[in-house]
Formats: structure tokens, C-alpha cells, sequence
């Protein structure tokens, strides 16, 4: 039967449309990580690393030029193509924009080699950690610079995802997304072991997630004959077909998703591999990777569910209680500065939840403009945790950080200005991100779960405000890390970071209206 | 022969596969169980393609085919290099990340 | 009557006359090192037993990465077969598509060969 029906269909074969203008930012992007694997291939060892990041440099903001020049003259309600398998609208070109910006910075913090002498990646990633040959490694200044064409497939892969129209294309991109990110954690030049650990941790629980989700897109495929959202929602809406498959599918799919945004109670593999991954590796995945998780929760929800909302909300209104108060709670605990931005991110993967269960448009807008805050500035706040070192590297022992304003005042007045957009103080972009999405939920009837939310806020500002107290009001430890100076690449990173988030806070105005500025097209 | 015994049969491999990732110890069992669990999807989508009579079911299968290689290779690399330090593949000797 | 079959028959000659001709080509074009490995009756990696007793007889990783490598590249030209069945059907389209496809999946095989993946030692 089938092979008579694939024969039927096969003479209307034609050639998809594809509308380049629209999709001209990934295949830049695409299109550079395969030069990229090229350079590898072909460049000489000392001109690997300049190749590379020209290249990176030169392909994000080719992207963010076509990006902007086909926003200009976007169809207002966006549009489908390449047979419906990639959606391009309003939402979409918001997140493609904040993932190019967010990886511009990300890029810089990778390349940079002036805080640590030949920057944060292993030499030779072959080596055994612990050997001679590993400290002989550690004092190399080269790096493996197959970390550029990692990151750009990376990117490729976020911004696939968050405009997947169909579920299997969203696999592929997820796959394309995760694959990098796992090898990228292990290539960390100092504590190579730890480094490896993050890696099979994320590998193996990422691996796991992504079989929940398959399973998930296998058995709504089953429950709808399609796996476009649009056609999953059209079943939902109307029919008498098992709701089993549907919820089962629904759950599956929603288990990976939330693991991939590192949403608690799926947050396990969070603080593990934040501490272990090289830090700008660390800050490429808490900024890009949460906002290309939630561009697709968004999409998901907000398409393919949006007719059963009613069943699930109970289901992710635990989830994002949950998650707001594991963070809140355990980062309380915590004695490094990396661990406890990890679960300072699980707490924020909470807030956002809480913006993207509320399927109105000002939720939406809402989410779309918290992941661009709090993107930049956990990207500078982790591009500030690379500054402080001593002689083993990093230390990111809070007891370490302890006086650090006495050392280093402009260092420590700017992760005190970060870590109060973390907590969400007024005058930062933390404070609006939290207001607007707060304010969505009450109106969509979510009051409850706001008042978790804020009572989770405060907790959570308890461990901000006790790092500043550390800083500002204890006496440094004679044999205390010393703050580097950071060469121009993560000084203009960690500046992008603050300013984007006090300017979000000052004026947040267009980039509101520019988030809130259309809805998913399906 | 009806379709639905199939899918029994990947639900249940699938079950199989999530359990043996969560009581395994090896990492490398753990990576097989991960593999046994994106083959039960495969044996779903081909039943799904066949009860509805199309073949969008078949081809997602090849493409969680390529995607599973991909995996594997990932996967191993970083199980490898951390076993050539440790001389062991158990997820139980990953015990520096904590807190 | 028998045109379907045509193709087939030329098929048939053209893996014969391929197969005749790397064979025959090998011993002229081909270096020659004769090892002990090579005259095995399985020629794919594992040595028979007894096993080696180096490594706690352990198969050799260079075995591992060129299986994986294998695996790769060989998992990826399922990709060629809903490609091949209707071929005649995409037209153009589909033969610049998979073109672009093979090219990309020569871009991976340059660098494994460029920075020595290939190398058994």
C-alpha cells in the first residue's frame, strides 16, 4: 500500500521554494562552518587560529546583515519555506537576532587569549590529563581551533531550531546543536579531567533527552500523520482519535525540551557541566542555548498545543514552581561562582517558563525579551568569572572572590551590577524582563504562580547580595587570585554584556515593541 | 499481524533501554541503552508509516539512522578519552562535579 | 520486451568490468608491503586469537577510529537512497541537492584525511 501511495505522490514531485532571502542568515552561518571545517583542514598550524576567528567574525556579521536587510521588507505575518519546514516571522528574526548577537560575544570570550596565555582550549585535546605531556600542553600557546567550526555548527543548529516548522527538522537541529556543545565541554586547557567529566555527563544525559524527545515526535506522527505543528494542532482541535498517543507524545517531546533549556526538575546535568566546560564555553550555552531551548517551547506550545492548553498548563505550572525553587534553593548552597550561576540559571529557566506557559502575546513578547537580557548578562557575567585567576587557572571558589573590590574595584562593580540584573533590581534589564513576564502570567490568570515566582526572586537574591557582601566587605586572602587584564576580545565582550543590560533597563522601550512586534506564523 | 503489537514491542524496548540507562553503570552500556531507545523510535515511526499508509515514516527513520552514527562517534570519543585516564568506564568514577 | 531488463544487464557488465579492472590495475598501480596481517584468513582489524597480550588484549584504538570513521561516512549515503529511487522524478533540483549533499560530506572526509585520521599509525 505504501509503495503505490509513494508512487502516486512521486509524480507531483517538485522542486521545493525556497525563499534565500528569508533563510539567508543560517546559510551564512551554515555555509561558514563548512569553510571553517576546510580552514581546518587545509591551513597551516599558525594560521589556524587567525583564519578562524576573521572567519567567525566576518560570517556573524555577514548573518546579521541579511538578517537586516530582509527584516526591513518582512512580510508582517512572516513566512513559510522550504516546503514548510522552516517558518521565518516575527518571533523568529527576534531570536535569530539575539542568537547572532549573543554568539558575537560568545566568540569573542573564545578567541581571546590574552587571559590565558593561548586562550581557554586545550592544546591537544589527545593528550592524557595529568601527564607530563598535559602541563607541557597547558604551557603551549596554541589551542585546538576546531572549537570555531564547533560553535558555528552550534549556532547553525540554535537558529534551525527556533525556526523548525516540523518536528523532524527540529530533531536534526537539536542534534546539530547538542552534538558540538558536548565536545566543546571537554576541551578545557586547565583541570582536563573535570573538563572530560562535564563532557560525559552532558553526552550521556543529553543523549537521553534527545531519545525522550524522538520517542515524543514518533508518537505524535502517530497521533496526527504528520509531524508539522500546524497538522499536530489541526488533530488536536477537532477529532476522536486516542488522546494517548497525543499526551504521551506531548510529555516525551516536553521532557527533552525542558532538558535542553535546563529547566528544573531536568536540570541535573546543569551545574555539573557550567562548572567543568571552558568558561566561554559555559557563557556560549547558558546565553544561546537557553534562548534557542525556549524559542522552541515557545513555538511548540504556541502552535501545536495551543488548542489543548488546558490539559498540560497544571503539568508545566509544576514544572516552573519546581524549577524557580530548586534554583533559588540549591544556589544557596553553593561555594563556586560557576555552580551558582548554573543554578541561577535554573531558576531563570523557571521565570521564563512562566512567560512561555501564558499563550498570549504578551507572553510571548515577554519571553522573547527576558532570554535577550538575561543572555547578555550572564554572557558578561561569566566573561568576569574568566578574569579572576590564580596560578591553576580560574578560581572560582566563592571563599576566593572574598574582598575582590579591594583588588580590583571596575571588575567588582561590574559583577555587582550584573548580579543585581541577575536578581532583578530596578535600572537593569533583569528587573524589566521580570516585570513584563510577571505582569503577562497575572493577566492570562497565572496570579498564583507569580506569587511563587516572586517569593523564588527574593530567595534567590540572597546569594547575589551575599557574593557583593563577600566582595565588598570582607579582607582579601593574602595568597588570593589575582583579576587579569583582559586583552581587547574579553573586554568588549563583558562590555557589550553591561551595556546591552543597562540599556535594557534605562530604555527598554524598542526592543519591546520590536519583541512584541508580531506572532508565530505555522 | 496487526501494526499495534510493533509498537508494543518499541514501547517496551524503548522501556528497556530508559531503564538500563538509569541502573547501568558503564558508560558504555549506558551510551547501548541510549542507542536500544532511538531504535525503539525507529521500529515506531516505520509501524506509524505503515498504519498510515505513507512513507514520511520511513525516511524520519533514516534520518535517526545518521543522527544515531553521528552520536555514537561523539559519544565514544568522549568516553575514550576519558577512559584512557581513568583506565575505567564507570559512571560511578565521575564523581569530581559535585557539590 | 526485455527493455526493462537492460539496464540491469549493463549494470551487471559495468560492476563486472570494474571489478576485473581493480584487480587487475592493483598489482601495477599499488605499492607493495606484504605483512603477516594481510595474509590472515579475516583481514579486518582483529587479529585471531590468541589475543595480543599487550593492552590486556584489548583491540587496538586505531581499529576504533577507523570503524568509527567507516560507520560515518558509510551511514551517511543512506541519504542516497530515497535520493536514487526517484531520481528521474526531482529532475535537476534533486541532483544539485544531492550533489551539494556529497560535496559537504566531502568537506568532513578532507579533514579527516588532511589532519591524519586515515593514517593507521
Amino acid at each position: 500500500m505504501g509503495v503505490t501511495t509513494f508512487l502516486a505522490q512521486a509524480d507531483e514531485l517538485r522542486a521545493p521554494a525556497v525563499d534565500y532571502g528569508a533563510v539567508a542568515p543560517v546559510l551564512i552561518v551554515l555555509g561558514a562552518a563548512c569553510a571553517s571545517v576546510l580552514f581546518e583542514a587545509f591551513l597551516s598550524k599558525s594560521q589556524r587560529w587567525i583564519g578562524q576567528v576573521v572567519l567567525a567574525l566576518i560570517t556573524l556579521v555577514a548573518s546579521g546583515t541579511a538578517l537586516a536587510i530582509y527584516a526591513g521588507d518582512a512580510p508582517e505575518q512572516g513566512t513559510l519555506t522550504l516546503s514548510g519546514a522552516l517558518a521565518v516571522d516575527r518571533p523568529v528574526l527576534f531570536l535569530w537576532a539575539t542568537l547572532l548577537l549573543l554568539s558575537f560575544g560568545s566568540i569573542l570570550l573564545i578567541a581571546d587569549r590574552s587571559v590565558e596565555p593561548g586562550g581557554a582550549f586545550v592544546a591537544e585535546a589527545g593528550v592524557r590529563p595529568g601527564t607530563v605531556q598535559d602541563r607541557a600542553q597547558a604551557a603551549k600557546s596554541g589551542m585546538q581551533t576546531e572549537v570555531f567550526p564547533l560553535t558555528l555548527f552550534a549556532l547553525g543548529g540554535m537558529m534551525v531550531f527556533v525556526a523548525a516548522n516540523d518536528l523532524l527538522t527540529m530533531f536534526i537541529a537539536l542534534e546539530v546543536l547538542s552534538l558540538p556543545l558536548y565536545l566543546m565541554c571537554g576541551l578545557a586547557r586547565r583541570r582536563r579531567l573535570l573538563s572530560q567529566e562535564a563532557a560525559v555527563k552532558y553526552f550521556l544525559l543529553g543523549a537521553f533527552a534527545s531519545a525522550f524527545f524522538l520517542y515524543g515526535v514518533a508518537l505524535l506522527y502517530g497521533y496526527a500523520g504528520s509531524v508539522k505543528l500546524a497538522d499536530i494542532a489541526a488533530a488536536a482541535a477537532g477529532t476522536n482519535r486516542s488522546d494517548t498517543l497525543l499526551f504521551a507524545g506531548f510529555g516525551l517531546l516536553v521532557v527533552g525540551l525542558l532538558f535542553k533549556a535546563s529547566v528544573g526538575p531536568f536540570h541535573a546535568w546543569t551545574p555539573d557541566v557550567y562548572q567543568g566546560a571552558p568558561t566561554p564555553v559555559t557563557a556560549f550555552m547558558a546565553a544561546c542555548t537557553k534562548v534557542a531551548a525556549f524559542g522552541g517551547i515557545l513555538r511548540v506550545l504556541g502552535i501545536a498545543f495551543e488548542a489543548t492548553e488546558w490539559e498540560w498548563r497544571g503539568v508545566l505550572w509544576g514544572v516552573a514552581i519546581a524549577s524557580m525553587l530548586i534554583g533559588a534553593v540549591l544556589g544557596l548552597t553553593q561555594t563556586d561562582v560557576k555552580r551558582m550561576i548554573a543554578y541561577s540559571s535554573v531558576a531563570h529557566a523557571g521565570f521564563l517558563l512562566v512567560g512561555s506557559i501564558a499563550l498570549t502575546p504578551e507572553g510571548l513578547s515577554g519571553t522573547l525579551f527576558y532570554l535577550l537580557a538575561y543572555g547578555f548578562t550572564t554572557l558578561a557575567a561569566f566573561g568576569v568569572v574568566s578574569l579572576v585567576r590564580d596560578a591553576d587557572g580560574e578560581a572560582t571558589h566563592l571563599s576566593q572572590w572574598a574582598g575582590l573590590a579591594k583588588r580590583s574595584p571596575v571588575v567588582a562593580g561590574v559583577f555587582t551590577f550584573l548580579l543585581l540584573a541577575l536578581a532583578g533590581i530596578p535600572l537593569t534589564s533583569g528587573f524589566i524582563g521580570k516585570f513584563v513576564v510577571f505582569s503577562a502570567a497575572v493577566q492570562d490568570g497565572m496570579a498564583p504562580l507569580v506569587v511563587v515566582a516572586l517569593v523564588a526572586s527574593a530567595v534567590a537574591a540572597f546569594f547575589y547580595l551575599r557574593v557583593i557582601v563577600l566582595m565588598y566587605f570582607s579582607e582579601p586572602a593574602p595568597d588570593g587570585p589575582t583579576v587579569s587584564v583582559p586583552g581587547a576580545f574579553t573586554t568588549v565582550a563583558i562590555t557589550l554584556g553591561a551595556v546591552i543590560t543597562l540599556v535594557l533597563g534605562l530604555w527598554p522601550a524598542f526592543v519591546l515593541d520590536w519583541a512584541g512586534a508580531g506572532a508565530f506564523i505555522s | 499481524m496487526t501494526p499495534t503489537y510493533y509498537l508494543l514491542l518499541s514501547a517496551l524496548l524503548f522501556s528497556l533501554g530508559a531503564v538500563g540507562v538509569l541502573v547501568r553503570r558503564n558508560a558504555i552500556v549506558v551510551f547501548m541503552c541510549v542507542e536500544l531507545m532511538l531504535n525503539a523510535v525507529n521500529l515506531s515511526l516505520v509501524t506509524f508509516a505503515r498504519i498510515n499508509g505513507e512513507l514520511d515514516g520511513q525516511i524520519m527513520a533514516f534520518f535517526v539512522m545518521v543522527v544515531a552514527a553521528a552520536e555514537v562517534v561523539v559519544g565514544l570519543t568522549i568516553i575514550m578519552s576519558i577512559f584512557r585516564t581513568r583506565r575505567s568506564a564507570s559512571v560511578d568514577d565521575s564523581n569530581l562535579l559535585k557539590y | 520486451m526485455l527493455d526493462p531488463y537492460l539496464p540491469l544487464v549493463f549494470m551487471f557488465a559495468l560492476a563486472g568490468a570494474f571489478a576485473l579492472f581493480s584487480v587487475t590495475a592493483a598489482p601495477y598501480i599499488g605499492p607493495r608491503r606484504y605483512n603477516r596481517a594481510k595474509l590472515d584468513a579475516y583481514e579486518c582489524g582483529i587479529e585471531p586469537s590468541p589475543q595480543p597480550v599487550v593492552g590486556g588484549g584489548r583491540m587496538p584504538v586505531a581499529y576504533y577510529l577507523t570503524a568509527m570513521l567507516f560507520i560515518l561516512f558509510d551511514i551517511e549515503m543512506v541519504f542516497l537512497y530515497p535520493f536514487a529511487v526517484s531520481a528521474d522524478r526531482l529532475g535537476l533540483f534533486g541532483l544539485v541537492e544531492i550533489a551539494l549533499f556529497v560535496a559537504t560530506v566531502g568537506f568532513a572526509y578532507a579533514y579527516v584525511w588532511r589532519r591524519g585520521g586515515l593514517d593507521w599509525n
